[in-house]
């Protein structure tokens, strides 16, 4: 019994803790009704309306399940892209020095705004359809690739580019062979740095100008004073956030490992 | 000798690079994108007619900016404190690290923007609720860097700091206070452009001035050209905040670093 | 002219210690017994991954034996404590700290006002010699200068012992000889009761009063020598080549 404790003590305090506030949120809430459901719902009420959306189209006129799909539809499209356009680039512009001196110079004009600061520029052009979203996210993620890329390829020790010319490297072997994958942790850190900022820039504009989504979700809610229908849309814009978080992290893992066994 | 010369050549095609975008852009815009677009011309002579003089909506460009900065700071600020006192106390002590630790993993992932819809029905968006959301941007940054930094001090340097007389107090303010500095520095930039990127949300959302406000009422009037200058701006005004803070990091982390 | 009163100020009576690894329990130190006089320069030699370290963490503090007592100035070691001033291998001197803050940072905890800490600290970072680099951060530092002031910070607290774990292991051999002849002045002026632990022989002969010979792990003593040569030792002098024989000998049929 005792050793039970010393092992899972602090993780008793855990649930614990968690245990008090869904417990102090009942009684404030749900027993002694300090407030309205309208402005702090409870947990029952909560609970209830998250089950009852992954059904039910009203009031937005879609389920918690098609607008989820929606927003990774939009977000994954406009990550990918920037991803790919990214990387590439912010490999050329650290290992070739007229790339660098060309296009770093409009790229640091470029890379201050934050990508949801293009919302409005974009929807002005594409509308409020898909393309306005997937651009500003575009943007999003196209920057975080190439800052981290450029950073992590110029990080590559000089030495093991001394190794690669002892050894008759040429160039493009000892940028494949020898800067890229010393590069890899950093690009994983921009992708999954990008991957956050798209997911925010997303909800965002979402909020701004969408007709489905889980930005749209909690923009309406708001509008017909659904709290409860906000919360359960908040958290699940922070599940799924976290869990494109953990899938990339595996990722990284996995190709980190296979790298090693080459 | 050659360096500077190199230093020439870099300096040259930076200057080619920014022109040769100028008048891209400026013979982009003359066919048929002209429609939509304006060129550099009317975006750079509008920035610098407003900045002081003209007008946007109620207020200079200037007041417009001010606006948004003191937004910015004063949720960055608070929140930095709050995520440097928890972030600390939760790497500090196991005790602190249970209670907090699953609040924290729960509210961390939600992105600040997603909570504007809930704080416009608790108390209205005005500037506490903008402060608010900008707070938890810094907040959750650093908490995490403060935390995780906190929990990876060097055991070796509390040990010498205990061979010395130090107590348990005196441990956490000599030692692991400064030896997470660095960490708390990388938290506080990412906090930097993350905040920034939330106020211009939520001036989006709902505001009468400010940058953010700019550039959607230049969308809600078809107008690119205030869009673009406020875009403009916030570019400039972005890169002047990491300036500063890259500056201040320096001075700070003087001793890390061991070229400086 | 009256007998020196020699105080006993370390013991180590069946000092034992294991460590719980996956494939059960690693025993690293058995039965070890030590006892130290007032001002005594003790060398604990031994081979490789021996157990030095964890004697020395043991008689700081900074771990307990699972069996058997250790007594510092007549007092039972029951966590680390000024009274015992460590000097690390690896130096761990506190980056953000000058050479200054690092120096006097044990006075400083112990609430000893400014005027007072920075006189007394630049006496040590003297004795060290280490002048005119007081404001200079420890990156800045040479490795054998960063272990002067580790030293230097060891001795600003006054403690009655010195524990010295491998404090030259990672400088270059000619750095290392010369903080050998620093190591011996400091002492000879300011003197303390010395444990230094060390896996060179020759840095043994060259500083102890006494020298230690450990066996392979669990550390345990094997061996004692007396070195009553005069200092300044010369390593080339034959008393001292014999005696290197000797030990070298000796630590040779134990691998």
């Amino acid at each position: 019994m005792k050793n039970f404790w010393k092992k899972y003590k602090y993780l008793l305090i855990s649930c614990a803790s968690v245990a008090a506030v869904l417990l102090v949120w009942y009684l404030l809430i749900d027993v002694m009704k300090l407030t309205k459901n309208s402005v702090f719902p409870g947990v029952e009420k909560t609970f209830g309306t998250f089950v009852a959306k992954l059904a039910e189209k009203k009031p937005d006129g879609a389920t918690l399940g098609q607008h989820l799909l929606e927003s990774l539809k939009v977000c994954l499209l406009g990550y990918s892209i920037g991803a790919v356009l990214g990387i590439p680039l912010g490999v050329a512009m650290a290992w070739n020095k007229w790339c660098d001196w060309l296009v770093r110079p409009v790229f640091d004009l470029i890379r201050p705004v934050p990508g949801l600061a293009w919302t409005p520029m974009f929807i002005l052009i594409f509308g409020i359809g898909v393309e306005a979203k997937a651009m500003v996210i575009f943007v999003n993620s196209f920057v975080a690739c190439i800052v981290n890329t450029y950073t992590g390829i110029r990080q590559a020790d000089e030495l093991h580019m001394w190794v690669g010319d002892v050894f008759g490297a040429s160039n493009w072997q000892k940028l494949t062979k020898i800067a890229i994958p010393t590069a890899t942790p950093m690009i994983f850190t921009g992708l999954r740095t990008a991957l956050g900022g798209s997911w925010m820039a997303l909800v965002a504009a979402e909020m701004l100008a969408a007709s489905k989504g889980l930005g749209f979700m909690i923009q309406q809610a708001r509008y017909i004073s659904r709290p409860d229908l906000v919360i359960v849309g908040m958290l699940m814009i922070g599940v799924v956030g976290l869990a494109l978080d953990m899938i990339l992290q595996k990722v990284e893992t996995m190709v980190a490992k296979g790298m090693n066994a080459k | 000798m050659k360096k500077k010369h190199i230093n020439a050549m870099e300096w040259s095609c930076a200057v080619a690079s920014i022109f040769a975008f100028l008048c891209l852009w400026h013979l982009g815009v003359k066919g048929d994108l002209g429609r939509l677009m304006p060129g550099p011309g009317p975006v750079i002579r509008m920035f610098l007619e407003t900045l002081f003089g003209g007008r946007i909506g109620s207020c200079t460009m200037a007041v417009h900016i001010l606006y948004s900065l003191a937004r910015v700071m004063a949720g960055y600020f608070l929140g930095a404190a709050a995520g440097v006192v928890l972030g600390l106390a939760m790497g500090w002590s196991r005790l602190v690290e249970a209670v907090f630790s699953p609040l924290f993993r729960i509210i961390r992932p939600i992105p600040p923007i997603a909570w504007i819809p809930i704080s416009i029905i608790w108390i209205g968006l005005g500037e506490d609720a903008k402060i608010f959301l900008i707070f938890l941007a810094s907040f959750c940054n650093v908490t995490l860097n403060a935390w995780s930094g906190a929990k990876s001090v060097d055991g070796d340097y509390l040990r010498a700091a205990q061979m010395l007389g130090a107590g348990k107090g005196q441990l956490l303010f000599t030692v692991v206070l400064p030896a997470t500095v660095p960490s708390i520095f990388a938290g506080l930039q990412v906090a930097l452009s993350s905040c920034w990127a939330t106020v211009l949300a939520a001036e989006m959302v709902r505001s009468s001035e400010g940058l953010g406000w700019i550039i959607i009422a230049g969308m809600n009037n078809n107008d690119m050209v205030q869009i673009m200058t406020g875009i403009l701006a916030i570019g400039f005004v972005g890169m002047l905040l990491s300036m500063i803070f890259r500056k201040v990091e320096t001075r700070l982390c003087r001793w890390n670093k061991s070229d400086s | 002219m009256p007998v020196e009163q020699k105080r006993q100020l370390i013991t180590c009576t069946n000092v034992t210690k294991s460590f719980k690894v996956p494939e059960g329990v690693h025993p690293v130190v058995r039965d070890f017994n030590l006892k130290a006089q007032e001002n005594e320069f003790i060398c604990l030699f031994g081979p490789g991954q021996c157990g030095k370290t964890t004697l020395i963490n043991l008689i700081a503090g900074f771990e307990l034996p699972d069996e058997g007592g250790i007594l510092v100035g007549g007092k039972p070691v029951t966590g680390p404590g000024p009274e015992r001033g460590v000097v690390f291998q690896n130096i761990t001197l506190f980056p953000w700290l000058t050479v200054m803050g690092n120096v006097e940072y044990g006075l400083k905890m112990a609430g000893v006002p400014k005027k007072g800490r920075q006189r007394r600290a630049q006496r040590y970072i003297d004795l060290v010699g280490l002048q005119g680099f007081e404001h200079t951060y420890p990156v800045k530092l040479s490795g054998g200068m960063r272990q002067r002031v580790g030293i230097a910070r060891a001795y600003c607290i006054e403690p009655q012992v010195m524990l010295m774990d491998e404090p030259f292991g990672a400088l270059d051999a000619q750095t290392r000889y010369l903080m050998q002849e620093e190591l011996q002045r400091i002492w000879q002026s300011e003197k303390r009761t010395v444990i230094f632990v060390t896996n060179n022989i020759e840095e043994a002969i060259y500083l102890a009063d006494r020298i230690i010979v450990l066996s392979n792990c669990p550390a345990t003593v094997k061996e004692e020598y007396v070195v009553g040569m005069p200092r300044p030792r010369k390593y080339t002098a034959p008393e001292f080549l014999s005696l290197r024989k000797e030990i070298t000998d000796i630590v040779d049929k134990t691998l």
